[in-house]
């Protein structure tokens, strides 16, 4: 299996150069995203079955586990490329299954859940490009999405838990849609920052 | 199979946990944007920075108005 390298900044020194230092994909802060897919299940279980809250807290846990895993690859200095990609598909596949579910089940609006998904398939898209047209693997960090990936988590908890969900899901759209136009402007149309050296 | 807790327990937890992140945030993202007021906007990562505050402020009105509604208060 491949490794993924990043570059340790406590190994440098003055004189001598930056070593990649390669990180295993099998480490603790992969596993703590991998062990997100373990809620999906019993996620649909309580939803399937009415359970208001215990679908709640699966989803509550899910997202718990999205900040543990970037805390734990700071304390086990286990960051890498692959571990940033392997969480945000991890995003993708964890809060694409719920609101699908949550859909299905009648809990939310179809039409803003067809409209966030679609808004999120269209970025991850762009993100692509981005990285094509940078010519090597490169994530666009943009700040205004990671508000509004929490804000997808708390999505399913709103209408798992009966909150104000129309009101919550509607209000989503506009904004989602701003955030993945401007983003789309800047992936697509605006310069790529150069490669920063080794 | 019972719930966890009564149905009143549970929207103040949905409550607290919602309002409780949102009220944070919006205060957070608030800060941030006047902290960075003065830098030079016209650098592209500059203008993701606000913008992203930006976002967030609104995520985070939408998350406490939410809270007001779910209890009838708006």
């Amino acid at each position: 299996m491949s490794t993924a390298a990043v570059a340790d900044p406590t190994s440098e020194s003055a004189d001598a150069p930056a070593v990649p230092r390669k990180v295993s994909p099998f480490n603790p802060a992969n596993a703590v995203t991998a062990s997100r897919f373990l809620t999906l299940p019993p996620l649909y279980w309580a939803i399937d079955h009415g359970y208001h809250q215990y679908a709640t807290l699966f989803i509550l846990i899910c997202g718990l586990l999205d900040k543990l895993d970037g805390l734990v690859a700071k304390v086990f200095n286990c960051r890498s490329a692959f571990g940033e990609l392997f969480d945000a598909i991890t995003d993708g596949i964890c809060y694409g299954f719920g609101l699908i579910v949550v859909a299905a089940y009648g809990w939310a609006p179809w039409i803003p859940v067809a409209a966030i998904i679609f808004l999120g398939v269209s970025n991850t898209a762009m993100r692509f490009v981005y990285s094509w047209r940078a010519q090597r693997p490169m994530n666009y960090k943009s700040y205004a999405m990671e508000r509004l990936v929490a804000y997808t988590g708390y999505l399913i908890g709103f209408a798992t838990g009966g909150m104000e969900v129309r009101f919550f899901y509607w209000w989503f759209v506009p904004l989602m849609a701003v955030i993945v136009l401007y983003d789309t402007k800047r992936m697509l149309f605006d310069p790529i920052p150069a490669a920063r050296a080794a | 199979m019972n719930e966890l807790m009564s149905a009143t327990a549970f929207k103040w937890f949905l409550t607290i946990l919602t309002g409780g992140l949102a009220g944070a945030w919006f205060v957070y993202d608030s800060i941030n944007l006047i902290r960075t007021r003065n830098l030079d906007r016209t650098d592209a990562v500059i203008r993701d920075r606000h913008f992203g505050y930006v976002m967030g402020i609104i995520i985070g009105v939408i998350g406490v108005l939410g809270c007001l509604k779910f209890h009838g208060v708006v």
